[in-house]
């Protein structure tokens, strides 16, 4: 095995991906933007982004190209395939060789993709937890796995694109604040869930309403969870 | 803190964690909750004031994904070590950590060293979860009084933290990369849905968080339903608080 080194948090790549990315979320057209920035950070040749709602529905939002749009549209209306299967699992399904995949695990679609130039597809669910917004898909003209420098710049538009679609769903606009989200703070997935059974409402408006009290008030979304989650600060307060 | 463990006691104790991590390893197991076991043998064998596991989240941070205790301030201090600190550094550099004593370490970790002395912990020791090259987190030990980890507790540590990157990979033969992506990436967003669960129980039942945790844990046991679904059925209201609180909430 090749050795992947772990990606470093200062590295000087992921800090203008970083940066690039920022950038687009505060455009007109962020989805769009995020899914050609895909194709400009990382050695990809298309990418997809779908919404998710219900059971087995799948919205396409945004493609960069034909065969991206097509790959997509094909596995949702047949069933079955990666992106399909990341959806139902909510786990990434990783292919770096679709000619190469085992025939039983998707029949219908791998017949679909023969002769076509897909070498690999990379399928990302775009989650926070329990809560399931939609699907990124990636796939490379020949098959391959990426280095652990394009890793970490893919998990960053995975990231982004689901911040970029909860902002899309939860019709919130765009601004310097909505595009902090950090994953790994578990005060803000605590107060989230003290806001579900507080307010009653799904997951995603919880995130939501959580995000929106934070940019109203002008504080951080962390500051904000942490006086929840120490009861300082009431869910119903941020009853709108 | 308790006595150390004589060394009968604790061989035997070991033996015993041991053959628990084996059985659990060999079923349909949970991730989440196997790491909670593992971080609990951790304080018990290694006579730890407390113990965490941090995983490489693949973008050059790290994300809590067990604690001894689920208290929010432990959780705090674990997760101030995605920005610095002996865990940072562990899985940047793949070496083990070692500080046994944390006032002179207020210099290199600013934020990390005052929490964590003012938390009531002395010293602290990070060990790395590695898969032949790859650091994929740290196992992370905190002890009340300063000083080194003994050898013997070393080694100890060291086979525990191989058995989380093994129970992290689960049965799967991990060879190629994207393997490894799936599974780091999916254990990660489940931890996040268990703190969800946790946040819907705390308010609903008006319990701490460690509460809220023990009270997932139970129904999960009671039920034999993966600690994570029933975080995913929680947040989604396909199981609601009074379910879990009613019929296997905290002993």
């Amino acid at each position: 095995m090749a050795r992947q080194p772990m990606a470093d948090p200062w590295d000087e790549r992921l800090a203008k991906a970083r940066a690039a990315l920022l950038h687009a979320l505060h455009g007109t057209d962020p989805l769009g933007a995020v899914c050609r920035s895909c194709v400009r950070l990382v050695p990809v040749a298309g990418a997809s982004v779908s919404m998710t709602g219900g059971r087995a529905q799948a919205e396409m939002l945004c493609s960069t190209d034909d065969l991206s749009a097509r790959i997509e549209a094909l596995q949702f209306t047949l069933g079955e395939g990666p992106t399909v299967d990341a959806f139902t699992a909510g786990r990434p399904v990783l292919v770096p060789d679709v000619p190469g995949a085992p025939a039983q695990a998707w029949p219908m679609f791998a017949q679909a993709m023969t002769g076509q130039a897909v070498g690999a597809i990379f399928a990302f669910p775009l989650q926070y937890g329990a809560i399931s917004i939609g699907m990124l898909s990636l796939y490379r003209e020949r098959p391959g796995w990426l280095s652990g420098g394009d890793l970490a710049i893919a998990l960053e538009i995975v990231d982004v694109a689901a911040l970029a679609l909860l902002n899309h769903r939860t019709g919130v606009l765009n601004g310097e604040q909505l595009a902090f989200l950090p994953r790994g703070r578990e005060q803000i997935h605590q107060a989230t869930g003290m806001l579900i059974a507080a307010l009653g409402i799904p997951a995603d408006q919880a995130l939501a309403r959580l995000r929106g009290h934070a940019f109203a008030t002008g504080r951080l979304i962390d500051e904000v969870a942490h006086d929840i989650v120490n009861r300082h600060l009431h869910p119903r307060d941020l009853d709108q | 803190m308790s006595t150390p463990p004589s060394s009968t006691q604790r061989e035997s104790r070991l033996l015993e964690a041991f053959v628990q991590m084996a059985d659990t390893l060999v079923d349909d197991y949970d991730i989440a909750e196997m790491l909670h076991q593992l971080a609990q043998y951790c304080v018990r064998l290694l006579n730890a004031a407390a113990a965490g596991l941090l995983l490489s989240d693949q973008r050059g941070g790290l994300q809590v994904m067990a604690s001894s205790s689920e208290q929010t301030r432990l959780l705090e201090l674990f997760q101030i070590q995605a920005n610095e600190g002996p865990c940072l550094d562990c899985v940047r550099t793949g070496e083990p950590v070692h500080v046994p004593d944390l006032t002179e370490m207020t210099g290199r970790w600013p934020s990390f060293a005052p929490e964590a002395l003012h938390e009531g912990f002395a010293a602290v020791y990070a060990i790395p979860l590695r898969l032949r090259q790859d650091t994929i987190g740290a196992l992370n030990l905190f002890n009340t009084g300063p000083g080194p980890l003994p050898a013997a507790d070393v080694e100890v540590a060291r086979a525990l933290a191989d058995t989380a990157t093994i129970g992290i990979l689960q049965e799967r033969a991990i060879r190629r990369g994207e393997v490894l992506t799936e599974q780091l990436q999916t254990a990660l967003n489940n931890r996040i849905a268990i703190e969800q669960a946790k946040g819907v129980l705390a308010y609903a039942a008006n319990l701490d968080m460690d509460r809220a945790f023990q009270a997932l844990r139970s129904y999960s046991r009671n039920h034999n339903i993966r600690l994570t679904e029933i975080a995913h059925r929680l947040v989604t209201g396909t199981l609601t608080p009074a379910d879990i609180v009613a019929t296997g909430g905290p002993a």
